[in-house]
């Protein structure tokens, strides 16, 4: 079966700052996404215990190259100053590629 | 009864004692812990717990008298919020935004501290008034605004500054910043009365008012026998999260653990005195010094980190959690509890008021 190479840009980030970045996704008209709570070590320690808005997230996204410059810009400029942000992205091959537009 | 008396025998109250228990349980790195579940439920517990007291007690009493103490605890709110701001901006040194989180912080009341506070009256016989929890909810989201609003104004105030000093060729770039620096106010003031700690505090009072006394009867098992037992659970948690914030506290430095015991005393013991004159009763007077007293730490975060996404978390929720609360549900509870009574019984007009109003 063909396959299509896509990006797939993966966020993990303090909870508070999911609902910045999935309004940054949407902002470029990506609705589709996947969130999981996730734990971890980094430079603002140990991340993901104790209270609730203290947890980390992992967003997770598919979509084609074009889109994937502006979304990352956009991601470093307004959150890597103030929050805690682990950003990095990959290709990956999807069968339907009409789905990550 | 001596003060130091009165902080012992509260340090052996279960609720204190699990606080510590957590603490301990947190230093010798156990992995104890209280399932996020429960930890999440229990503050909606705590505070429909309160919220139904409330209702039914304003059944009796009619909102009339709530409105007076009501609005001087919003008065003394914000005025409590822009003098922590000078004090942490001119004597503390710190930047604009930990200076207005920091204040807010101390501003806003804490949901759990009242809960404890609560449990402690019963310890110790005495009622408080039941629009208190009312005056909960209203000053719930009081401070963060006004300091959100001060935190806009001063950061377009900057702006504008910078950008007569650099000149009109990067204007409009210099106004996309400020528009995203900015924080849209309407939106932080949904958020925080939408938020689900107003949502079920008021809805809570509404149906406690609504069934009075007859129908709380059927439900009083879970929201009144309960009550002090599910506060026990819930601070082997805060405790836990307490301990391992422990070695924070140093990183916050001397002048922030001073103001984090120094200005709750301040701000409780004016609250106690206020409630008395008032007329509030002894009971009523420790709540509402206890209100004003109190450091958010569950919501503070939650509201903060969006709308002053600057100032650094680490700060507010360590000082608020790990020094303030500890100091407040130990030590200037007791402390409070004392100045009430003796302000009650000795002032021959508020002993007058105290007992015409008939609340033992």
């Amino acid at each position: 079966m063909k396959l299509y190479n896509v990006k797939l840009l993966t966020v993990t980030c303090e909870i508070l700052a999911q609902k910045n970045v999935i309004n940054i996704l949407a902002k470029h008209n990506i609705s589709g996404y996947t969130t999981y709570e996730v734990e971890g070590n980094g430079a603002r320690g140990l991340r993901g215990q104790g209270l609730k808005n203290e947890k980390n997230v992992k967003v997770e996204v598919i979509m084609q190259q074009d889109k994937l410059q502006d979304v990352t810009e956009e991601i470093a400029r307004t959150l890597f100053t103030n929050y805690a942000v682990v950003l990095y992205v990959s290709d990956v091959g999807v069968i339907r590629s009409e789905k990550f537009v | 009864m001596d003060i130091l008396g009165l902080i012992q025998s509260n340090l052996l109250t279960p609720i204190v004692l699990f606080f510590i228990f957590g603490i301990i349980a947190a230093r010798i790195k156990s992995d104890l812990k209280i399932p996020d579940a429960i930890s999440e439920f229990l503050p909606i517990y705590l505070l429909a717990a309160i919220g139904l007291h409330g209702g039914i007690e304003m059944r009796n009493t009619g909102f009339e008298t709530m409105l007076v103490p009501m609005l001087v605890a919003i008065g003394l709110s914000l005025l409590f919020t822009l003098n922590h701001y000078q004090i942490l901006r001119h004597l503390g040194k710190f930047n604009l935004f930990d200076s207005y989180a920091l204040a807010s912080t101390y501003g806003a009341v804490g949901a759990v501290t009242f809960s404890v506070g609560l449990s402690f009256l019963k310890t110790q016989g005495v009622t408080s008034e039941g629009f208190l929890a009312a005056i909960l909810a209203v000053l719930e989201p009081v401070a963060f605004i006004l300091a959100i609003f001060l935190t806009n104004m001063a950061v377009s105030k900057q702006m504008k500054t910078k950008k007569e000093s650099i000149g009109d060729i990067v204007e409009s770039e210099l106004s996309m910043g400020l528009s995203e620096t900015k924080t849209n106010l309407k939106q932080v003031l949904h958020e925080s009365i939408t938020g689900k700690a107003i949502v079920i505090l008021l809805g809570s009072i509404f149906i406690g008012y609504l069934i009075g006394e007859e129908g709380f009867s059927s439900i009083s098992i879970v929201f009144d026998e309960l009550f002090t037992g599910a506060i026990v659970i819930f601070l082997i948690e805060m405790g836990i999260i307490a301990g391992q914030r422990l070695e924070d506290i140093k990183k916050v430095g001397v002048f922030l653990i001073a103001f984090s015991i120094i200005m709750p005393t301040f701000n409780g013991i004016i609250g106690v005195l206020v409630a008395t004159v008032m007329g509030l009763s002894l009971g009523g007077s420790v709540m509402f010094g206890l209100l004003l007293a109190s450091a958010s730490f569950i919501a503070a975060p939650a509201v903060l980190r969006h709308a002053i996404p600057q100032a650094k978390p680490s700060l507010y929720i360590t000082s608020a959690l790990g020094i303030t609360f500890p100091y407040n549900i130990i030590v200037l509870l007791p402390i409070m509890y004392l100045i009430s009574s003796i302000v009650h019984n000795e002032g021959s007009i508020d002993l007058f008021n105290y007992i015409s109003k008939g609340w033992i």
